[in-house]
């Protein structure tokens, strides 16, 4: 099958690569454009671990077809934060020791970063549904959800300090 | 946006330090064997059988051989060493004449791209003979069921070697059965005596089905030979040790034509120990000559994993009205699938030795099915056990109007008190966790709590407590000073939930130095000391010994060249702020700095700094955890929701309190998912009716309350600094807590696993309750 031109951004650079028409969006982020913080846990939309952001929304980049990011603006993890510095989501799991395995960790915060652009101060419960489409077996999840709620108060307090 | 150092107190053992490649995490930059790319990679695939049981008449891949873009198709046939009677799922790297599970390979294959090796799994024609199949575990035990291993096929106890160091007597003469592969039976006084003498017979059959380990990473690994015929295997492995032990043997070559490099394992749980695609992958590189690479699917890692046993628990209870205990009968079945390797013996040891028992007839059967095989999943069969025993402990206590904590207080074990296998039990801290559990709150108040409810759904209350013996394995480390004054420690631990910092923070204290001086690596096999899993909760119960003594050792020998240049007594010497000074003589003094520069000069006289410690252990440390869950259950539809949850556990000594309660945790929601939603459903055929995340439940989230965590220090004698294990234990209740909490709700014992709607309300309706 003949390859397609896809370009998009991604991570706020402009990116051009040949993919299949049949690849998914994790595969050609993966492996054309070398982008491995997204993981592939099921490859059927359940596990969330290949969550990335598709225009600002959280996209189980497994289930969409990378043909379909054309034009588009896609965020992945290693786009969270700038070179060399941690986003207040991700400095708080590392404080609050929220990696043990951490294969899901890029799509929990991923997943996270979306809901608090949204909704800059959830409840837990809010925290709670923002990531359940994204399954840890390490942490129990307490950790997750102090860690996050505490991002948001952080986010709050440099948006007023601004 | 805050900067990548994290900056923080100076510390050692006993506070909580997040672990140093936190950064590397959160930010996706950490290197599964997935996310690996080296040149040339080839990409394989797995034919699997469609059949549970079935005949190969035929194989035709030359179809499969004749696309372009494929390397490789093996079968069996082309694997010359491969032989009949398996004694393990890892030896039967392909199926040879016969398939024995649904999802067993059958031929692989290596191509350029994984849409090509797919595509030539399609071009395989595979002819089979259907035969009879031998899938509920009761039926497969009798005398004429279909058989599922080759005559004369060896029964594999290396698990639960590995796993628990439980020593158990094997039973009896060979059993008649053909599926049943191994059996034990302990007893004790006289249970006929016993019962005939008891007020109160509880008989219940617990069932709990397999279920799946859950790591969110599919078994992954990449293999490639060089040309002096030397294999290297980037495994995602809780020991990189026993997978190149198991590989050499599978393959026929000596373990030092092998280097296994653990790459960071995206979860294990006791799934990851043994060896399972790592030896055809071998054998794809061996034969394309170029990197072959090989991901499971999870519709693989469902079907065809190696998850843990189905239980079925049948439970005779003996007591006086009072409360006396006076004989237990008690049968397990174990199902471990196609090939042997269950921990039988901690199931048949954990069900007469938590609770001291005047008499009992304790049997346990391993028993072989057309099903996956099975292997450790964290405590491997101790929540399915303890599930069946706290659960019959409280009823039997809700039957003779008993307070439950009081009546399993006045039978727990103690140390000293034998176990049922006539071992001792070792110093442990269960009274102390059921003590603490007890004092809680949320039972303190559970009668004005549960009539309290409003909302129209039953409330209950219920704990649980459950234990772990702890397993041994030898190991080793090395310390070593650097020439800047800082620490680095060796080991060949992988690392998988953050154990490396608690492992630099034990070094950091016994050296005398702050764990940021401290730096943790975790070699390969051809670089680290032999180090054992990262299973059986003995990471820093053993590891943790190893580098405890190891720099002692190293500081030992930092003192005699401090004292040999200060001309002092070794004796008088003191380690402050990185510098050793002769005891009341602040200003008479060198440097770790100075000692290390010395190890490392042109010339120099003085040795360079390098403790080592290879111990091996004969104590084990037993880890119990008890507790608590406050839920609702709604009557109409079975749906429970779970309120409060309290985690209280022996740890001896919280090395990283904030890595010790991350295991508390985990460890918990796992069970409560096996209590509430996990199971893996097969039809009478042996296929597998939830391949799927969808479908096979686990938690989220949004299903779960917090986790409240309380650490209870009763020290381990042998342990570091008195730690004893800590990641099996918070697995072992949540079951029959949250089984009690729903009979507090609603008057009805579940005994089956998982505890789902349907079950509760249909236990609700057949019950009148």
């Amino acid at each position: 099958m003949a390859k397609h031109v896809l370009s998009c951004t991604v991570n706020g650079e402009p990116v051009e690569v040949l993919v299949q028409p049949y690849v998914n969006l994790l595969d050609a982020l993966r492996e054309d454009m070398g982008l491995t913080g997204p993981k592939e846990g099921c490859g059927t939309g359940d596990c969330g671990a290949c969550t990335v952001h598709v225009d600002g929304k959280v996209v189980a980049s497994c289930l969409m077809l990378a043909m379909q990011a054309r034009g588009r603006k896609v965020r992945t993890i290693e786009g969270l934060a700038g070179a060399g510095t941690l986003h207040p989501l991700q400095d708080a799991f590392v404080r609050h020791g929220v990696p043990q395995c951490g294969f899901c960790i890029p799509g929990v915060l991923m997943a996270a970063a979306a809901l608090l652009e949204e909704n800059p101060r959830p409840s837990e419960e809010e925290i709670r549904y923002g990531i359940a489409g994204n399954l840890c077996r390490c942490t129990g999840y307490t950790t997750m959800v102090a860690a996050i709620s505490e991002a948001a108060g952080t986010l709050a307090s440099q948006r007023s300090a601004r | 946006m805050s900067t990548m150092k994290t900056t923080r107190d100076v510390k050692g053992v006993g506070v909580s330090i997040p672990r140093p490649d936190g950064p590397e995490k959160v930010t996706g930059r950490v290197q599964y064997v997935a996310d690996i790319q080296p040149k040339g990679l080839l990409h394989a695939k797995l034919l699997r059988s469609p059949h549970a049981h079935a005949k190969i008449v035929s194989i035709d891949t030359s179809a499969a051989k004749a696309l372009p873009g494929v390397r490789a198709v093996l079968t069996a046939k082309d694997i010359p060493h491969l032989k009949k009677k398996a004694p393990t799922r890892a030896h039967a790297v392909l199926a040879i004449d016969r398939v024995v599970f649904m999802g067993q390979p059958v031929a692989a294959v290596a191509a350029d791209e994984p849409s090509i090796a797919e595509e030539a799994l399609d071009l395989i024609k595979v002819e089979y003979q259907v035969l009879a199949a031998s899938i509920d575990p009761l039926k497969a035990m009798l005398p004429g069921a279909p058989p599922v291993a080759d005559a004369g096929t060896e029964a594999d106890t290396s698990e639960a070697l590995a796993h628990s160091a439980v020593a158990i007597a094997k039973s009896e003469a060979p059993a008649k059965a053909v599926n049943i592969s191994q059996q034990a039976r302990l007893t004790r006084g006289d249970p006929a005596k016993g019962f005939a003498e008891s007020d109160h017979i509880l008989e219940k059959t617990y069932r709990v089905p397999m279920v799946h380990q859950g790591y969110l990473e599919p078994h992954a690994v990449l293999a490639e030979w060089d040309r002096n015929g030397l294999l290297t295997l980037w495994a995602s492995t809780q020991g990189s040790f026993n997978t190149r032990s198991e590989v050499a043997d599978v393959l026929g070559i000596p373990e030092n034509q092998i280097r296994v490099i653990p790459v960071e394992c995206g979860g294990g749980f006791g799934g990851k120990i043994r060896a399972l695609c790592e030896p055809i992958t071998a054998v794809l590189a061996q034969v394309t000559k170029r990197p072959v690479r090989y991901v499971m699917t999870r519709r693989e890692e469902l079907q065809a994993g190696m998850p843990a046993p189905q239980v079925i628990i049948k439970l005779k209870t003996g007591v006086k009205r009072d409360g006396t205990l006076m004989a237990l009968d008690a049968e397990t079945v174990i199902d471990s699938g196609a090939f042997s390797g269950a921990v039988l013996a901690v199931s048949a040891v954990f069900l007469g030795s938590m609770y001291k028992w005047p008499s009992f007839d304790v049997r346990g059967f391993e028993v072989l099915t057309h099903k996956p095989s099975v292997a450790a999943y964290r405590a491997p069969v101790a929540p399915q056990t303890i599930f069946a025993i706290e659960s019959q402990m409280e009823q039997i206590a809700r039957d003779l109007d008993l307070d439950s904590v009081e009546f399993r207080m006045r039978h727990l074990i103690q140390e000293g008190d034998p176990m049922v296998n006539g071992q001792p039990w070792q110093n442990n801290g269960a009274k102390q966790v059921l003590s603490r559990i007890a004092d809680h709150p949320h039972w303190k108040t559970r009668k004005q709590w549960v009539t309290a409810g409003k909302n129209g759904k039953r409330r209950g209350v219920g704990l649980a407590l459950g234990g772990w013996l702890g397993g041994l394995q030898p190991t080793g480390a090395t310390v070593r000073l650097n020439p800047d004054g800082s620490l680095a420690v060796l080991t060949g631990q992988v690392d998988i939930a953050g154990t490396n910092i608690s492992l630099a923070q034990i070094a950091a204290s016994a050296y005398g130095v702050d764990t940021d001086l401290v730096r943790i690596t975790t070699g390969d096999t051809d670089t680290a000391p032999m180090t054992g899993l990262s299973a059986g909760s003995k990471t820093i119960y053993t590891v943790g010994a190893a580098v405890l003594q190891a720099a002692e050792d190293a500081r030992r020998q930092t003192f005699e060249i401090a004292a040999a240049e200060l001309e002092a007594s070794i004796h008088d010497l003191e380690l402050v702020d990185g510098k050793v000074t002769v005891r009341g003589m602040p200003d008479k003094g060198i440097t770790l700095a100075t000692i290390g520069k010395k190890g490392n000069l042109y010339m120099s006289k003085t040795p360079p700094v390098l403790g080592k410690a290879n111990p091996a252990f004969t104590q084990q440390a037993p880890g119990f955890a008890a507790q608590l869950a406050r839920l609702e259950v709604d009557a109409d539809t079975g749906e429970v929701t779970i309120l409060d949850f309290v985690i209280v556990q022996d740890v001896g000594k919280a090395i990283n309190p904030m890595g010790v309660e991350g295991q508390m945790q985990g460890g918990a929601v796992q069970s409560l998912g096996m209590a509430l939603t996990e199971g893996l459903l097969f039809d009478d055929s042996g296929r597998l009716t939830n391949p799927s995340l969808l479908d096979y439940r686990k938690l989220t989230a949004a299903d779960l309350p917090n986790l409240e965590t309380i650490i209870v220090e009763v020290p381990a004698p042998a342990g570091p600094f008195g730690a004893r294990g800590v990641g099996e234990p918070p697995i072992i209740p949540a079951p029959a807590a949250i089984a009690n909490a729903i009979q507090n709700a609603t008057g009805a014992r579940l005994t089956e696993l998982p505890m789902n709607p349907e079950r509760i309300a249909l236990a609700l309706v057949n019950g009148k309750h």
